[in-house]
């Protein structure tokens, strides 16, 4: 018999509230699961119901089969007992779940000795064994701390070898990892499937459901909204909602038209920075106009935002100069950060923050009303505090408040990587018409090539920080190479 | 985790803030009582603390003397009001002494950064290298059995905690996104030390207050029990313990009033300060 | 990195000794009357004092130079580890304090043993099931504990198992039985706060990923609790043993002077109401000393547990 795992009808109630309903899937040897959806959508409760991890006080139904065996029906010993032996599981973020005081090693050895109960010998060499799988055959006597994001999850990954069960459940597999490394994920993901397990994965991140291929399931408030051909649905989702979704996606975006270059904002000359004995970025030149968008990318770590502070004077070069063009008031040049709420006081009202901003810059109330209205956002939420708006929203506050100032260049750092794909669609469409518009330079610093490739007008990708000067660690494209 | 696996979880977490909250409404009402007594106490009972009344030693609560009379007849209820007055304004005053130069200090070392946080922090340390207590012994040696010393060497071992903390959520502060956002946007440096930093600094200040006064009213009413704080006849609470515990047989009250009394006003302080888990 | 530590304490040391006895010479300054005159009678007794012996004194300790040779003077003594002599006794204040340290000692090892003994038991007790019984019990004890002053709570055993049932003497020195009643009143006072740090450090590594993750893998129950549940709970109960030696030194001070127990702290007290200043000076400076030594052990031992805090330095993240 081969292998299946199957979920009919569950439904996941709380004190008479149902938060899933009617779920129907299926996991088959070689046709990997991915259940999509955002944050709140229900997709983590289905996994934690296939696990068994539920929190207490949640009433589930329906039937999740795997062996013959009626997973619901099964008491919690009982549920425990499969875990590490049938079911196996890659958390999500790693480097939180390793134990940050026990090397690798032992985290893996730990589930030969103690879980298949192998001698001292045996458990050494599997483990080394299974290190070696994933690359980390030097990285044994290592504690978590001491690796990268991608390491961490190879860890767990050879955890999960050392478990070798024939479900593996992965949990936001690429999670808080660089878009670089989702690749080699998906390829690692792809390789057990391969070897004939189970896979059954929960994401948000449309990309690696279409590598990993099998079937897929998009998921909203609870319900299952389609389900189908991995390739197939991603290709031409038939539910409006999924859609929306694939179009958000950056790669999908259509691609800006170019404008006329316009004045010179600023330009720099030989800028250099190092960071410790590492250096981020040398020699570098580089020329902002009126109504062009420049992106920088690169992997996380490579010192993109540090170009844009010392772009926009927030941080001294350590070679080199900044010169801005003559005539300018300094506070037409202005930032959007990474993390819509820590760019606003936490304890102030957002509409005292605009109206002390007002004051300051003798801007008139139907200004602000206007730009609030063209970003559409309501003034009710000016009489909130930053806390009590959402990530979207809260961005869209922010990019009013700096137009306020009629900037001229705009340095927007990773603005729009913590929002959800349609959230990002809008911030990012907002911004763009609004340079457009207004004629603003605009500085991109993001990590997603896809994003620089249909927005900017001309992109710098900084490779990874060389530690010792070689040379030159930057190269200028242009966008018709993306 | 997802926000909808969270909602069941919090009903059970609520309790948490709530029992905190709830100890902090205790705490307020247990001190403004202990305050009303000491300020009003001491004005509304007419009995002079000292005035001694031989007739009348180790006399029973009940008939003229409400709470009893100590070992030379002097009133004990004016005596505890006294006492809670004189632990009250000596705490207060080392309060303010430690509180207002050690927040704005830790403001402004993280602040401006360079030589004067260097030189205020190197400080800090030295303080730092004694038991506070060790510290203020050695102040108290200079003139032992008065009270310029004893709050002078509290509020020298107490201005460090403010310092530290204030300098320390300062510093994570001037890190943040929106204090370069508003640098950015044209605020200047009065509005934001004003509106951004110093409502995160004062959010901090209650507990650490609290946690201040119970230490500054534990510190001196032990000083004074081990004889090098304040002494007899002052009114004070620790003395007061440690003069009427050889009449622990016939008069246990003498003893357990003025213990209590420090035990409330420690407890009361405690609760307000929201530490009561760790 | 171990250096780097030892090398930080030591400095601490320093600073330490230098604010002692930078005030100890204040201090020596104002005392009134002719200093001379006060240590020719500390020496040599009040009665055979005499003007010549008060003038020998004065020239052999340099006593007529400026103010700050007497100064620098002084700090070469303490750097030679010479603490001098007592003003009451005229004996060498090290001579005094070797006893009395040993005395201190035994006192502060009693009540740390016995704090261990009460605090992390009752910390697991409770932090098995937070919200349980033993856990609001341990949390009303600490609560109450942490209000009661250390000489108020030695009044109250005192109270109770001397005077009211007779078990142990109410103070003095001699006997074990004269070590219990302060030992244990330091050790409530310790176990108060340690209880709660241990029952945090529970409840905190229960809810922590890395400790769900390895139930997921599949372990279990004492498996579970020894790989992945002791260590990571031990940090911060380890760590808060530092903070807890202000409680002991400041604590061994007021219960000896309390139970008129002969230790270090006893001393000190007395030596601060006679205005002995070499005595003072002396046990200020080895109760400092032993405090810095306590965090330095602390320190190592929070480095044997926790390798992020070896290596905070070579990796960044």
């Amino acid at each position: 018999m081969t292998p299946v795992l199957c979920i009919e009808n569950l439904q996941i109630a709380s004190a008479g509230q149902v938060l899933v309903d009617n779920i129907n899937l299926r996991v088959e040897a070689g046709r990997p699961l991915t259940l999509l959806g955002a944050s709140g959508s229900g997709k983590s409760l289905v996994m934690q119901a296939v696990m068994g991890t539920l929190p207490a006080g949640l009433d589930v139904r329906g039937h999740i089969g795997l062996d013959g065996q009626n997973l619901l029906a099964l008491s919690p010993q009982q549920r425990r007992a499969l875990w590490g032996r049938k079911l196996a599981l890659l958390p999500q973020e790693p480097w939180l779940a390793l134990d940050p005081t026990m090397p690798v090693q032992g985290q893996v050895s730990e589930v030969h000795r103690l879980i298949h109960r192998r001698s001292k010998h045996e458990a050494q060499r599997l483990t080394q064994q299974q290190l070696d799988e994933v690359g980390l055959q030097q990285a044994g006597q290592q504690y978590p701390f001491q690796l990268s994001g991608g390491m961490c999850q190879r860890a767990a990954i050879a955890i999960t070898h050392a478990a070798d069960c024939p479900v593996l459940l992965a949990d936001e597999p690429t999670k808080g990892l660089d878009s670089a490394l989702r690749d080699s994920v998906a390829a690692r993901l792809r390789h057990e499937v391969n070897t004939g397990r189970l896979l059954f994965t929960i994401s948000h991140d449309l990309d690696l459901a279409r590598r990993l291929g099998g079937h897929v399931g998009v998921m909203r408030n609870g319900r299952l909204l389609e389900q189908g051909d991995a390739a197939q649905l991603l290709q031409a989702p038939q539910h409006p909602y999924s859609r929306r979704l694939l179009a958000a996606q950056p790669s999908r975006w259509p691609q800006r038209q170019s404008r006329e270059k316009g004045d010179l904002v600023l330009q720099a000359r030989g800028l250099g920075k190092q960071y410790g004995s590492r250096t981020l970025f040398e020699k570098l030149d580089i020329r902002l106009h009126r109504g062009q968008i420049t992106a920088i990318s690169g992997p996380s770590g490579c010192g993109k935002t540090t170009l844009g502070n010392v772009l926009l004077g927030l941080t001294p070069p350590d070679q080199g100069q900044v010169q801005r063009s003559a005539g300018i008031a300094p506070i037409r040049f202005q930032k959007l950060y990474q993390e819509p709420p820590a760019a606003f006081a936490p304890r102030q009202r957002l509409g005292r923050a605009f109206a002390d901003l007002a004051r300051l810059h003798r801007i008139p109330d139907r200004a602000i009303a206007a730009l609030l209205q063209r970003l559409q956002l309501d003034e009710a939420l000016l009489a909130r505090r930053p806390g009590e708006v959402s990530g979207g929203e809260l961005q869209r506050l922010a990019l009013a408040r700096v137009l306020l100032l009629q900037p001229v260049l705009l340095f927007a750092d990773e603005a729009s990587s913590r929002l959800d794909p349609l959230s990002q669609q809008q911030v990012m469409q907002l911004l763009l018409e609004l340079a457009d518009e207004r004629g603003l330079a605009v500085l991109l610093v993001t990590h997603d090539a896809a994003l620089a490739a249909r927005t900017a007008d001309q992109t710098l990708v900084l490779g990874a920080p060389r530690v010792r000067c070689g040379d030159c660690s930057t190269r200028e494209t242009d966008r018709a190479s993306a | 985790m997802n926000a909808l696996t969270r909602t069941p979880l919090r009903a059970t977490c609520a309790r948490q803030p709530n029992a905190v909250f709830s100890a902090r409404y205790w705490g307020g009402g247990l001190l403004l009582a202990l305050a009303l007594f000491a300020l009003l106490g001491a004005w509304l009972i007419e009995a002079d603390p000292n005035r001694q009344n031989l007739m009348a030693s180790l006399a029973p609560p009940g008939g003229d003397y409400l709470l009893g009379a100590d070992h030379y007849g002097r009133d004990l209820l004016a005596r505890l009001a006294h006492g809670a007055r004189l632990s009250f304004g000596l705490a207060v005053l080392t309060l303010l002494s430690a509180a207002v130069p050690g927040t704005l200090l830790g403001i402004l070392a993280a602040w401006r950064g360079g030589i004067t946080e260097r030189l205020l922090v190197t400080l800090a340390d030295a303080v730092m290298a004694l038991p506070g207590l060790l510290l203020v012994l050695l102040l108290i040696a200079f003139s032992p059995g008065h009270y310029v010393p004893l709050v002078l060497g509290l509020s020298l071992s107490l201005w460090v905690e403010f310092f530290r903390v204030s300098r320390a959520r300062t510093a994570t502060l001037l890190i943040q996104p929106h204090l370069e956002a508003a640098r950015l946007l044209g605020f200047g440096i009065g509005y934001r030390l004003r509106r951004m930093v110093l409502p995160e600094v004062a959010a901090q200040l209650p507990t650490l207050c609290s946690f201040a006064l119970a230490t500054a009213v534990i510190g001196i009413s032990t000083l004074s029990a081990i004889s090098v704080g304040l002494r007899p006849p002052t009114p004070e609470l620790g003395s007061m313990i440690v003069e009427l515990l050889p009449y622990y047989a016939e008069a246990p009250w003498l003893v357990l009033l003025p213990s209590l009394l420090i035990v409330l006003l420690v407890l009361a302080l405690q609760l307000i300060g929201g530490r009561i888990n760790t | 990195m171990m250096s780097r530590l030892v090398t930080a304490r030591l400095l601490q040391a320093l600073v330490a000794a230098l604010l002692i006895a930078t005030l100890c010479f204040a201090m020596m300054q104002t005392l009134p009357g002719d200093a001379a005159m006060r240590i020719a009678a500390s020496r040599y007794g009040p009665d055979a004092m005499s003007q010549q012996l008060a003038e020998a004194v004065r020239l052999e300790l340099g006593l007529e130079r400026p103010l700050l040779t007497q100064y620098a003077a002084s700090l070469m003594q303490l750097a030679r580890l010479d603490l001098g002599y007592s003003l009451v006794s005229g004996a060498p204040v090290i001579e005094e304090l070797k006893v009395q340290l040993g005395h201190s000692l035994w006192l502060a090892l009693l009540a740390l043993a016995l704090s261990l003994l009460f605090g992390p038991t009752l910390g697991l007790l409770a932090g098995i099931r937070p919200g349980g019984w033993v856990d609001r019990l341990s949390l009303g004890l600490s609560i109450l504990l942490r209000a009661l002053p250390p000489f108020v709570l030695g009044l109250l055993l005192i109270m109770v198992f001397s005077l009211w049932l007779g078990w142990l003497p109410p103070a003095g020195f001699g006997s074990w039985r004269h070590l219990l009643l302060p030992a244990l009143t330091l050790a409530l006072g310790l176990a108060a706060l340690s209880s709660r740090v241990t029952r945090d450090a529970m409840a905190e590594v229960a809810a922590a990923p890395y400790f769900a993750y390895g139930r997921q893998k599949g372990l279990d129950g004492l498996a579970l609790a020894g790989r992945h549940g002791a260590r990571n709970a031990a940090i911060p109960v380890v760590a808060y043993l530092g903070l807890q030696s202000v409680y002991l030194i400041e604590g061994v001070v007021v219960v000896e002077s309390l139970f008129a127990f002969p230790g270090i702290g006893h001393a000190l007290v007395h030596a601060i109401i006679a205005r002995d200043v070499p005595m003072v000076q002396g046990t200020v400076l080895i109760m400092g000393l032993l405090f810095i030594f306590i965090n330095l052990l602390v320190d190592t031992l929070c480095r044997r547990l926790d390798p992020r805090l070896n290596a905070w330095q070579e990796v960044r993240r």
